[in-house]
């Protein structure tokens, strides 16, 4: 759905001003921080040993997307309150993670990609499904953010869903390219200050102008089903966003990729503090669209929801406010993204399976090249919004993801913890978890794909093992990495 | 079983000053980091 010229709420020409400031501001940030760059490490790990301030702002950064932004008074508006809780329990994936990844950094100090760990864990089988979950969510994630970003410029200004889509993606691309994983954790730093901020003054003015008793009033007449602590599906949402957000986290090579990247005792503190301060964001972000009723707001689309109620609000400043505030989220995510994906593809795909034989300069001009191709896809796919059958909101294509990260939380988990854990019954219970979580997707509702995959995965995973335990060298993972870590030193300069 | 206007507005109010205060908590570790030393 396009919203027309005639009800956008920013001017156009405001809107192209700050589309060009911002995307100068984060291409010159990402040169900047980049430009001393030396090795394939720096580039793809930003020399491991980032500090805890940029761990824990580029974690939060990443974290809080144009999803949780957008999608968060989205699903307040349909869920009501459980719909923002909900999503908020997004927050124990990085709370969770953080002792993953002190152990990811013991166990693993020369790793590279979580395709790295499934590889040598579990085998070569179990890595191969590992890659097609993880690049399907990766891509799944990818499309979902562009989109946010095409209809976030049409909500505001008016300007075409594909220019705003094209011009977000581009940016992304160019400063990924230019600096890797150092210019994304530095510019991420800059953007998690302005998302917190903005967010924090849309809800404290709506909050000031509309106040709890209009919107709890109007809430009762119009919607009381929002209000209602008993709303099964909400319920149901509840738990499925909190297995989906650990899910996303476990498995994805953004948040491996930073376990590597942070200094030796960082991760741990990092992961912590990220997620006790992301755990009010979506609260923050998504109560605003509880207010629709006492506003008397008509939304056209419901993941338009927050963009209309800030600039309802506070008029011009709050179409501004909103502007930034989703620009620096899409970019802080899309960038991540970008990076940790074209390094899971650059070692796993390009390296393990096309040219095993490539140095390390190979693989850093192969990243580049993935990274353009990524955004290619990701454009090509984006432009189709609502005219394919599956890519219709935001919301549905992440919680689409959500079979598919589900079934991988208990093949990585018992990776990192139970020895004996046996590498098919791994592999089979993403093919199985997977498969049963997008049946659930489809007959009973985006909201337990993932609560279904993950029960699956988990019954297959103990009952292979519990029939057929093998056991594992922990060792055998700080072992096999040395070889490429030489070849790293010797290679890319 | 619906939550109360009460319960509702102390549940977003603390959350909102949680968002407000992270930002600065965020530059004291930066400064803090940067003065160490220890950003990269």
């Amino acid at each position: 759905m396009i919203i027309a010229e005639d009800v956008a709420i920013l001017p156009e020409g405001i809107a192209w001003g700050l589309l060009i400031a911002f995307s100068i501001l984060w291409v010159f940030l990402g040169w900047f921080l980049g430009r001393k760059n030396k090795t394939a490490e720096d580039h793809m790990l930003a020399g491991r040993n980032v500090g805890l301030a940029l761990a824990t702002a580029t974690a939060m950064a990443t974290w809080v997307t144009a999803n949780t932004t957008m999608t968060a008074p989205q699903l307040a508006l349909q869920l009501g309150v459980w719909g923002m809780f909900g999503y908020s329990l997004g927050a124990l994936g990085l709370i969770l993670f953080a002792p993953l990844a002190r152990r990811i950094r013991e166990l693993m100090p020369h790793g590279f990609t979580s395709g790295d760990f499934i590889r040598l864990r579990f085998g070569k089988f179990t890595w191969r499904v590992f890659l097609v979950v993880s690049l399907i969510y990766a891509f799944g994630w990818l499309v979902s953010l562009a989109m946010a970003g095409g209809v976030l410029i049409n909500a505001l200004s008016g300007i075409d869903y594909r220019v705003g889509m094209t011009i977000i993606l581009a940016v992304c691309v160019l400063y990924t390219l230019l600096g890797g994983l150092r210019a994304v954790i530095g510019t991420d730093f800059v953007q998690t200050i302005i998302i917190i901020l903005g967010v924090a003054f849309i809800a404290w003015l709506t909050i000031d102008k509309v106040g709890f008793e209009a919107i709890h009033f109007n809430l009762m007449e119009e919607r009381p089903e929002l209000l209602n602590l008993l709303f099964p599906a909400a319920i149901m949402f509840l738990f499925n966003n909190l297995l989906f957000g650990v899910g996303e986290i476990f498995h994805s090579n953004v948040w491996w990729s930073r376990a590597f990247a942070f200094g030796r005792s960082v991760g741990f503190r990092a992961y912590l503090l990220a997620g006790l301060l992301w755990l009010p964001i979506p609260i923050v972000a998504g109560f605003v669209a509880l207010a629709t009723p006492a506003l008397g707001i008509n939304v056209p689309v419901a993941d338009m929801v927050g963009p209309l109620v800030a600039a309802e609000v506070l008029g011009l400043t709050g179409a501004i406010v909103v502007f930034i505030v989703v620009f620096a989220a899409l970019a802080s995510s899309l960038d991540s993204l970008l990076a940790a994906t074209s390094d899971l593809v650059t070692r796993d795909i390009y390296r393990g399976h096309i040219r095993k034989s490539a140095s390390q300069h190979e693989q850093f001009r192969a990243t580049k090249v993935i990274v353009v191709l990524l955004g290619l896809l990701t454009w090509a796919a984006a432009s189709y919004r609502g005219e394919l059958p599956i890519i219709g909101s935001l919301a549905a294509v992440l919680y689409f993801t959500g079979a598919f990260v589900a079934s991988a939380i208990w093949p990585v988990v018992a990776g990192l913890y139970w020895r004996r854990a046996n590498p098919t019954g791994a592999a089979l219970s993403m093919i199985a978890g997977t498969t049963l979580g997008l049946v659930s997707y489809f007959v009973i509702g985006f909201y337990v794909a993932a609560l279904v995959g993950a029960a699956v995965s988990l019954a297959v995973l103990v009952l292979f093992t519990w029939v057929a335990p093998r056991d594992f060298d922990w060792r055998s993972l700080a072992e096999a990495e040395p070889r490429d870590t030489a070849g790293a030193r010797g290679g890319i300069r | 079983m619906t939550i109360s206007a009460g319960a509702l507005g102390t549940i977003v109010v603390i959350a909102t000053s949680i968002a407000t205060i992270a930002p600065i908590l965020l530059i004291t570790l930066f400064i803090r980091d940067w003065k160490r030393g220890r950003l990269w």
